[in-house]
């Protein structure tokens, strides 16, 4: 449920991106260069990691976290029940072993053994419970609380209406933990594997509160140790001799460099002093492309980025011709292709593709563009608008990405060249665009949405009557329903058939407008491995290592 | 001299209340809050999270407990960087801006001095029109233009210096960022300086002084170069304050801990104490330079009378 993951940050205007900048015709597959350099067999004598990162991260307190970055730093020092394992899916962790009661409500988890705080003390069920009841503790003021929604009272204890203690969730011994749940929670492995259910030492944060971060105070169970927090530049971590699975952890320390700027990121690459970039622009793609060649990895990711239009507020209210005609009369292909680089797959429907789940595409994307261009007029003279009374609107989108412009544009000129419709941009600062959208103020507006887990409910209840993120505010109790039936379906096969109708309502109903789905994008030398593209780009430095390799 | 430097610092008290209070207001009066986000959160783990900054309080109270903090010394929590106070991110970002601002004035300095007095002096010669001539292209080069050339040349051309980090008392870390700093002032100090020398070569002392026969080189060094220096005094004191709490683009190029991209990210982020900290930080530093100019006036130019 996070939203875009680089937060706030300013975009320095770089020489390095104008090098690269100038946007050539679309994205040329230029031919790869040979590597610079000659990569040996055996994993190198220095286990030492550079990593960039897109910016600082908000906090160390993994419970407090609720950015990309400080996700990424969480994961390498702590680790809940499961863990992502380097195809990005949950595998055991702390828990070896669990098992669920027949309707799924009620969950058994084994702790192992030998799982130990990085101080030597072991770590037990009772520490998961104290943390768990820390995060939903309102005294906490945890931004994340609402994730632990599905156990038993969490809700509930997060708005204040019960005390912490009352959670679904006991220590029956030390090494066993039960959890109870509102209903059947079949992404409860994905949940158990987000930053905000890691455990966290009672002691350490009894004796210095907020300080209990700080390097020379942090105690944690992760695959890392904190050794160095600067804020802003750099953070350092150090392999935790105490972790559990630390026989299998290569990298003796692991380095991540904060450089909001994805230039930076690319020229620090360049230089040799990161092994792996958080991300790289857009629109440096084809020129790293042509320097690094197959070291610049894009693939896909739980996304999505689109438009959103009020449902009740004119001219979007009771017209779902405009609505369509809006929709349809973006062509995606070359939209994406050119003014994206190709970076990204265009997006017709809701959710990105998902293993096992079949997106219910629309009628009309298989349509030829002339037949679909016609139905886009046709709908769009039927919602009332003609040459003569053109539609006026603005589109409100964020003034720090100035990486997306050139792209609103063009999707502003579609409709100006299609139908004569009259779309301005109305640039906002980010804090006041996001403010004005959940407050409903805004008709047409920027938009995006990326998945915490791989699991279509992540995407679903965006669009429930109600819900808090459901900034078109989209109402339709055909689709609530489903929703809810989906809800208590565990048999996982029929919950994503419910899942596709309702996102076939979803379609139908138009209160969006779907554009591109993002991908992860990386630079990685190619003496590093231990890591594999997935889809909630989550890559753990304790699966990673260093082969030998020089320059050539 | 001390009963005007002890006046010149109490006035820095009023204008240093009317910056918080006009920082405070600002800050409060722009759309958004600190925790507002993108993504909705329950509306009563908001009013917890702003319960426990404070925030739900009526804004009068707020800005009289942030004085009092103030007073103390403590500029409060961050909001954007939880479990992190902004004394810290000051105390730690601080000393990497003063170290950096530092060499590169003291490097602008010398060579921008070196440079504009010997222009002066081969006035209307190659060397003056040809150290011009770069100077103007310094002042005219952004930084944002230098720094990354200055990347792609020594670290990813060649290898021989880091791209970017910071690494306390390595000189090899500091070298880069300090003399992109310095380029575009050793532009202004040259200039400032050859203008200022021709000035006073052309002033009656300098006749009397080589009237009197005295070696040319003795004019320049004994007579002339004292004089010069003023203008350059008032320029420096607030190009140092400024120099001393960072530069944004020299900052997030290099990936330096300092504190001067939180003059855009703070306010961006709405980290309203983070703001006023750092905005406190620079108006107490403009103030206290200036004032270190205007005694500086005093010692070089003996016709200047502190009042």
């Amino acid at each position: 449920m996070r939203r875009s993951g680089r937060a706030l940050s300013t975009c320095v205007a770089c020489l390095i991106a104008g090098c690269g900048g100038a946007p050539s015709a679309g994205p040329a597959s230029p031919s790869p260069p040979h590597s610079v350099f000659v990569v040996g067999s055996e994993p190198a004598a220095a286990q030492v990691l550079a990593r960039g990162l897109d910016d600082t991260p908000r906090s160390m307190d993994p419970q407090l976290v609720n950015d990309v970055p400080g996700q990424r730093v969480a994961d390498d020092l702590f680790e809940g029940l499961t863990v992502v394992d380097i195809g990005g899916r949950p595998s055991p962790g702390v828990a070896s072993s669990w098992d669920s009661d027949a309707n799924g409500r009620t969950w058994t988890f084994h702790l192992r053994p030998d799982a130990r705080w990085s101080n030597g003390a072991p770590l037990t069920a009772a520490d998961f419970v104290y943390s768990w009841r820390r995060e939903v503790d309102p005294r906490t003021a945890a931004n994340y609380a609402e994730g632990l929604a599905p156990i038993v009272n969490a809700l509930d204890i997060a708005t204040g209406h019960k005390p912490p203690e009352t959670l679904g969730v006991e220590a029956l011994d030390s090494r066993t933990l039960r959890v109870h749940l509102n209903g059947p929670t079949p992404y409860l492995l994905d949940l158990l594997a987000q930053q905000y259910l890691y455990p966290v030492y009672a002691p350490a944060i009894q004796r210095y509160g907020d300080e209990w971060v700080r390097p020379e105070h942090m105690v944690c169970n992760g695959a890392f140790t904190l050794r160095e927090n600067v804020i802003g530049s750099r953070i350092t971590l150090e392999k935790n001799p105490r972790y559990w699975d630390a026989r299998h952890v290569r990298l003796q320390r692991v380095t991540y460099y904060v450089l909001p700027s994805r230039a930076d990121q690319a020229a620090r690459y360049l230089a040799d002093d990161l092994e792996w970039t958080d991300s790289f622009a857009a629109n440096q793609r084809n020129w790293l492309k042509s320097i690094v060649g197959d070291e610049a990895v894009n693939s896909p990711y739980f996304g999505a980025y689109f438009l959103g239009m009020n449902v009740t507020l004119p001219p979007f209210k009771d017209n779902l011709p405009l609505r369509l005609a809006l929709t349809l009369a973006l062509d995606r292909e070359p939209l994406v292709f050119y003014m994206r680089q190709g970076m990204y797959e265009p997006a017709y429907t809701w959710m990105p593709p998902l293993p096992g789940y079949q997106q219910p595409i629309p009628d009309w994307q298989r349509m030829g563009d002339a037949e679909r261009h016609a139905l886009a007029r046709k709908l769009y003279r039927q919602a009332g608008y003609s040459e003569q009374h053109p539609l006026r609107l603005a589109l409100s989108i964020p003034s720090q990405d100035s990486d997306s412009r050139h792209f609103f544009e063009a999707i502003t000129a579609s409709w100006t060249s299609l139908l004569g419709a009259q779309v301005t941009l109305d640039e906002m600062e980010f804090k006041v665009l996001a403010q004005d959208r959940t407050l409903h103020k805004l008709p047409f507006f920027f938009d995006a949405w990326i998945g915490d887990y791989p699991d279509p409910y992540n995407f679903m209840q965006v669009r429930y009557t109600g819900n808090g993120n459901n900034n078109a505010q989209y109402s339709n109790p055909a689709f609530d329903r489903l929703i809810d039936a989906a809800g208590e379906e565990p048999d996982n096969l029929k919950r994503y058939q419910l899942f596709e109708q309702a996102e076939r309502i979803l379609d139908d109903d138009a209160p969006y407008i779907p554009l591109y789905y993002y991908a992860t994008r990386h630079l990685v030398k190619p003496y590093l491995r231990g890591w594999q593209s997935n889809i909630v780009d989550r890559n753990l430095s304790r699966y990673m290592y260093l082969l030998e390799h020089h320059r050539r | 001299m001390l009963r005007y430097t002890v006046h010149r610092l109490l006035g820095a008290i009023p204008t240093l209340l009317v910056i918080v209070t006009l920082a405070f207001l600002l800050l409060h009066a722009a759309p958004g809050g600190p925790f507002d986000s993108d993504k909705h959160i329950l509306p009563e783990i908001q009013q917890s999270i702003e319960a426990k900054y404070h925030l739900n309080e009526p804004l009068a109270r707020q800005y009289l407990r942030y004085l009092a903090d103030l007073l103390r010394g403590d500029l409060g929590p961050s909001y954007q960087y939880r479990s992190t106070s902004v004394n810290e991110i000051v105390a730690q970002g601080l000393p990497v801006d003063a170290t950096i601002g530092l060499t590169a004035i003291v490097l602008a300095l010398l060579a921008g001095c070196a440079i504009g007095v010997n222009a002066a002096l081969h006035r209307g010669r190659p060397w003056d029109y040809g150290t011009m001539a770069l100077a103007v292209l310094g002042i005219s080069t952004p930084v944002f233009v230098v720094a990354p050339l200055l990347i792609l040349i020594f670290a990813i051309g060649l290898h021989w210096l880091p791209s970017g980090d910071w690494v306390r008392g390595s000189p090899s870390h500091l070298l880069l960022p300090a003399v992109a700093l310095a380029l575009p002032y050793t532009a202004y100090i040259a200039r400032m300086m050859r203008a200022s020398t021709i000035e006073v070569l052309n002033s009656p002392f300098i006749r009397t002084a080589r009237a009197k026969g005295l070696p040319w080189r003795l004019v320049v060094w004994r007579h002339a170069l004292r004089p010069t220096l003023t203008p350059l005094i008032s320029f420096l004191g607030p190009a140092i304050a400024g120099l001393m709490t960072g530069s944004i683009v020299v900052e997030s190029v290099f990936g330096l801990p300092g504190i001067g991209r939180y003059f855009i990210t703070a306010a961006l982020n709405r980290d309203y104490t983070l703001v006023i900290g750092i905005t406190v930080i620079y108006g107490a530093l403009i103030i206290l330079f200036n004032l270190l100019a205007d005694l500086c006036y005093a010692w070089i130019d003996p016709r200047v009378r502190l009042q």
